[in-house]
Parts: C-alpha cells; structure tokens; sequence
C-alpha cells in the first residue's frame, strides 16, 4: 500500500511535469509569497503587483522576444509550504529565479535549501532579517540572494542620529520582539554609542497583549530623557499612553510604523507635541511618480501598502537582468543584475515605454541603471539596497517633514558608523 | 526528468521528516490514547538542539558546538525526551480535551520561549548556517538530497521496526489495554500512568527527532518553523492515513504533505494568472475538501488498525 502510494504520486507527477519542461517560450518567473495565511492580505496585492510588473514587462516585447509567464505559490506564511514551493517552481516550471518571499522565516529556508544549492536567483520584497546580511558576509548566499527591501540599517542609523542631533543624552528603547525589532534595537544601540549617546534601557516586548506596564516600568529605569520606540500602531499607542502615565517623558523618537494618524488619534496628538521620527522618503524622483500614476490607472487606487513599489522592481530588475543575459539562467541573471542598475549606466525608468528603451540600450550592450518605483537601486555585495530617508515630527494633527537625507548621504551616515 | 527526480526526491524527505514526528503521535494517540496536540513544541525542542549541537559558533549566542550529526539526532531525541518528562508528570493526569488543551497550552509556551530566550536560540532571528551532513560527502543538489534522503529513510527505517516490535510486544499490548479501558488494565495490575508517561516520552523523542531532521536539512531554524498549524498538520496526517497503524502513519505523511503541496502546483496550472492572487484561498477549500472526502469515504484512516490478539495467536 505503501509502495503503491509512492507510485502514483510519481505518476500524477510526470503527467503534469513533463509538459513543463520542454518549451524555451514563455519564459517563466517564479513567485512564492504568502497569499493566504496571517500574511495574505498584504501577500494578495504584492503577488497583483508582482504581476503588474511582468504585464508591463510584456507590453514591451517581453524577454528575448519570449512573454514572460508569472507563476505564482502560495507559501500560507509556512516555511515547508514555501520551500516545497520554490523547489517545484524551480525542477517542474524550469524558473531561474524567484520573487519572495514575504516574511524572512520562509525567504532563509527557500535561499539555504533550494536557492543557493539551484543557483538560482532569489529576489525578496520584503524581508527585513539581518540574517540574511550575516548569511552573504559569511559566503553562504553564493550570490543568489537580493532584496528591494531597504534594510534596517539606515533606520537605526537616521534614528540614532535623530535622536543625537536633537540633544538627548540618554534613551529607553522599547521595541517590538520581531525579527525587525530585535535587528533595529541591537543597530540603534550601537549607533548611538557611536555618535556619542548612551542609552539606559533596552526593553522588548510581544505583541497585542492588553497592557504593557511591566515593560514601561522597566524602561523608567535610569530616568531617559527621551525613549526611542520601536513599534507598530496598536501596542504603540499602549505603550506610549502608559508610558506618558507613569511619568516618562514627552520626547519620543518612533521608528516609520508609527508614522500614522490611527497612533496619533489613540494616544492623542495634544500629548506628542515633541514626537519625532523618521520614514524611507519616496525619493524625489519622476520614476517614483510615473509608477505611482501608472499603478493607480491599472487598481484604481493608489499603491500604499507594505512591499507594493518594492516588489514592482524586484521583479523588473530580475526581468532586465534576463534580457542582459545571453543564456537564461541563475548565474547570468545573477552576474546581471548589477549590470541593469550600474551607477554609471544610462538611467531607464519603469512602465512599457522605458522598459521597451533598457531593451534598445542593452541590445547595443550599454549598461544601464534602472531608477524605478523605489528610486535607484544599487545593490551591495551582500545583495541589500538603501533607500533616501526623511524625518519628521508632530506639529499640532500633522506630521510635518523636517529633513531629507538622499540615498548618498543615508550611504555615507552608515559608512561612518559601521567604520 | 531530471527536475522530475529532483523534486520527488524533495518531496520525499519533508514527507518522510514530517512522517517520523506522525509514527510518534501514533505511539501516542493511536497505541495509547494519549490527545497531544503539542507536536510542534516537542518538534521545536528537537530542531534547538540540533542547531545548538552542530551548528557554527555564534557571538552572543549560546552553542555551536560543531558536533557531528549523528549526535545532534541523539542529542534532540534526549532533549525532546527529558522535556516530555516534565510535561508528561505534569500533565498525563488529565484526559482527552483536558490533555490537549494544557499540551497546546505547553506547545505554545515552547514557541514563545524560543522567541524570546535569544541567547539560547538566537530569538526571532533563528540560527543560520546549520551544517546538512550531505553537503560535505557528495556535490550538486541532487545527489546531496538524495544522499540526505537516504539517510531520513535509514532514520524512518529503524524507528518504524522498533515501534512495530514494541507494539506487539506485552508492552505494546498493555498499551492497547490501558487505551480502552485502563481501570480494568490497573485490575490486572498494570501502572496505567508509568505507561502512558512511557509511551508519552517515546513518542516525544520521535517528535524531536523530526525536527532535528527538518533543520539539517534547511539549515536554518526559526520559531516561526512551530507555530500550532505544524500540530495540525501531523494530526491531519495520522487520521488520514490511519491511527493505530505505523504504515499508516507514514502513508498519511506522504499523502497529506503530497496534497497539501499539489494542490499549490494545480492551482498554479488551471488558475488565470490574473486571480492567482486569490488562488490561496482556493487551495485551502481544496486540500479541506480531499481531506474530508478521504475521511467520508475512509473514516478509519486509509489503513487503520489491524486487530490481532498477539503475534503467537494470530498464526
């Protein structure tokens, strides 16, 4: 029984299988992100959008004269779901790369067990895990790896200096017990001692529970004059009510999530007359508008949400570095992708026409450097981006900018602090 | 072809890992009536250890011993096993819903420890860099899975062959007895708890076991690897194939795992690229609807008990 089990699934599978591994045209594009699950709202319209960049890609021609075919999987947020995914994607569809996925405890499996060992590219919305970072340091990645996805190291960096610019000596950081968190905390509280702050606590705590007096208390500890909270907008607004009862002082610096009306309306903005914080600045470009315009003719609504412009360009970058690619596979698509966002390139944008003129210029093997829906990517060799950042504060219901720092100078702050 | 071989060779060692941890609630839940539904916690316990056993030295984190595989596996079985004796002393005085509840009740406890002790698990980062024993014999993906997938049939292989000789076993039988009726099994003088914490712990090991398999395997852990959907899983997995049956255990393995990751492939297939989007939610009615159907049609499980008296009877 048992045998036969086995059989027939190996039968029911080269049924399917073998039609996928014949044909050159289309050329597909594996997608793996969390459709259902805890993640599928936010996976539901990264995957449309996912989408969205591939029409467009196929309105211009398409690769190699091929329509690229989107496929996507659904991961239900698990990481075996995903896992099995990417490498049926990969040894059943033939894809040489992979979009996603959405949250770091599914994209490290796929990248460490199917990924790398495929070689094939793997390119991530999303996910924001410094493990990654440590994982291409040591040469584990082979490569393979890349996310659009500004990582968490300019955010603790621009905090740090926020909060040291505005002449605070000693900071509380409470900070939500996530990858993101723990990974923002521990940076911030290098930085900081770097730029000449200190800080008196580091206090973590989990989500949605009903009150967090016991944290609060506990970053009370040393009398801070300011705290620096990581947090998004419902536990932030519990903590930071609690906070102010129990004494703590009204200067608070506050990480992008908390960046929204909904925190300012539970804690109330009469009380954070001295919040500030910062946000990755849409960088100030045409790109930036003219995929904001062409998203909204296409959904009828404007492209907020977490992961939208990012994963717009991670599959457009994928898909160029394709075109720049002779043969069509992991190692040149990887070997590429720099080639197609070179500082010194000729500047392409998104949308059909731009994509139909990186085509042109690469076809007369120009290099080319694609400015898109995030602003200019430039990739390290770890395969991370950085992204322009802005800061801000509370000036009576409206959060008013107060600076802007460019990809260049984000690059440069965190240059001197990593030294 | 190749990519055919490649991914059933895929297919097979996350099924047979998940297979290992289902053959322990078997010895549980079919063999002995025990409700755990603590799996992925007792999992957890397991793919720690290993990490913590073989993995590279990390700063600031707790470990990294590089010891070799083999005794990461026996390390998680004992690690595994000396935490279901706590829970099990805890714990095995309640019955059915009550057990489960307070198992859940542990198996999420265990989830959130790993969350949150960072320096014995590397918090919600996880540890990376977990060494495949694979990797360093043989090169390319497929040789090195199927060298991997060697190995989890050698590991399914021997816990299979002792669990069918326990079971038939007098022990197996006192545990049948104390299943059905364990005043009557305490007449006879049996300890109805001394077994049931046995039965408990050994199958906790296996548990263990198939987490310490999952994380050499993947080479990274995570607490978001042991969230409870993973002790719905192998629950799924044994009532399907059959409880009270190690080939039914594992065969419910293949065939869940099989539909639960076919269902996606279909769907990819039949599906408009412009719903796909969507298509998530349609590939959780359809691995409910098989899933149901099988047990409409199947309510034992696919291969259910056999019922025999002893081994000398039967012949």
């Amino acid at each position: 029984m048992h045998k036969f089990g086995l059989a027939a699934l190996a039968a029911a599978l080269m049924g399917i299988g073998s039609t996928a591994l014949a044909a050159d045209c289309p050329i597909k594009l594996g997608a793996i992100l969390p459709v259902s699950g805890p993640m599928g709202q936010v996976g539901e319209r990264i995957a449309e959008t996912g989408l969205f960049a591939v029409e467009q890609f196929n309105e211009a021609g398409g690769v190699h004269g091929c329509q690229v075919e989107y496929v996507l999987r659904d991961t239900q947020g698990q990481s075996a779901v995903g896992v099995d995914a990417a490498k049926s994607l990969v040894d059943l569809d033939g894809v040489q790369a992979l979009i996603g996925a959405v949250s770091s405890g599914v994209s490290l499996p796929v990248l460490t067990s199917v990924a790398v060992p495929s070689k094939v590219v793997q390119m991530s919305c999303c996910s924001s895990s410094e493990s990654f970072t440590a994982l291409a340091e040591e040469g584990k990645t082979d490569g393979y790896w890349f996310r659009t996805y500004a990582t968490n190291r300019s955010q603790s960096a621009i905090g740090a200096k926020l909060t040291v610019d505005s002449g605070f000596k000693s900071t509380a950081v409470i900070y939500v017990n996530t990858d993101f968190g723990v990974g923002l905390a521990n940076r911030f509280e290098q930085d900081i001692a770097k730029l000449g702050g200190s800080i008196t606590s580091m206090v973590a705590y989990n989500e949605s529970q009903q009150s967090y007096r016991a944290e609060v208390t506990k970053a009370l500890e040393g009398n801070p004059d300011s705290l620096y909270l990581v947090a998004f907008p419902v536990d932030g607004a519990t903590i930071t009510r609690e906070w102010l009862a129990l004494g703590g002082t009204d200067n608070l610096i506050v990480n992008n999530s908390l960046r929204s009306d909904d925190y300012f309306q539970a804690v109330g903005s009469k009380f954070l007359q001295n919040l500030q914080g910062y946000d990755s600045a849409q960088p100030r470009l045409p790109s930036v508008d003219s995929f904001n315009e062409m998203f909204e003719a296409r959904f009828d609504s404007p492209p907020n949400g977490p992961g939208l412009h990012s994963v717009y360009d991670a599959v457009t970058v994928v898909l160029l570095a394709m075109e720049a690619s002779g043969d069509i596979t992991g190692e040149n698509i990887r070997d590429n992708i720099r080639l197609v966002t070179s500082p010194d390139g000729v500047e392409v944008h998104p949308g059909p026409e731009g994509i139909a003129r990186a085509k042109e210029l690469l076809a007369e093997g120009k290099t080319i450097r694609y400015v898109g829906a995030t602003g200019a990517l430039a990739f390290d060799a770890n395969g991370d981006v950085q992204a322009p950042k802005m800061t801000w504060r509370l000036d009576g219901d409206k959060n008013v900018e107060t600076g802007y720092l460019s990809t260049a100078e984000v690059a440069e702050l965190i240059m001197m602090l990593d030294e | 072809m190749i990519g055919l071989v490649s991914y059933i060779v895929f297919f097979l060692i996350l099924s047979l890992i998940f297979g290992v941890a289902v053959l322990g609630l078997n010895l549980q839940w079919g063999f002995t009536g025990l409700f755990n539904a603590g799996v992925a916690g007792f999992s957890a316990i397991g793919a720690y250890t290993m990490a913590i056993l073989t993995g590279p030295a990390r700063d600031a984190v707790f470990g990294g011993f590089e010891l070799p595989f083999v005794v990461g596996l026996i390390g998680a079985m004992i690690a595994s096993g000396i935490g279901a004796v706590f829970v099990g002393l805890a714990t095995l005085k309640l019955r059915h819903e009550y057990l489960a509840v307070a198992t859940f009740g542990i198996a999420v406890t265990i989830q959130l420890v790993c969350l949150n002790w960072e320096y014995l698990t590397g918090g919600t980062l996880g540890l990376i860099g977990i060494p495949n024993p694979s990797k360093a014999w043989v090169d390319g993906p497929l040789a090195q899975n199927t060298l991997y997938l060697l190995v989890v049939l050698v590991v399914v292989g021997l816990s299979f062959a002792a669990l069918e000789r326990i079971v038939k076993s007098p022990w197996g039988r006192m545990l049948k007895a104390i299943r059905e009726d364990d005043v009557a099994a305490a007449s006879l003088g049996k300890s109805p708890e001394r077994v049931r914490l046995e039965a408990f712990v050994l199958g906790c090991m296996l548990m263990g076991l198939s987490g310490a398999l999952y994380v050499s395997f993947i080479g990274y852990v995570s607490p978001w690897d042991f969230l409870p959907i993973l002790t719905f899983q192998i629950w799924t997995m044994l009532i399907v194939g059959g409880s009270a049956n190690n080939r039914g255990a594992l065969l419910g393995a293949l065939i869940v795992w099989g539909v639960w990751t076919m269902s996606g492939f279909v769907i990819s297939r039949v599906v408009p690229a412009e719903i796909q989007a969507q298509g998530g939610a349609m590939q959780a009615v359809l691995i409910g609807l098989i899933l149901v159907a099988m047990l409409l049609i199947r309510p034992r499980g696919l291969i259910g008990e056999e019922l025999h008296v002893s081994r000398h009877a039967r012949s």
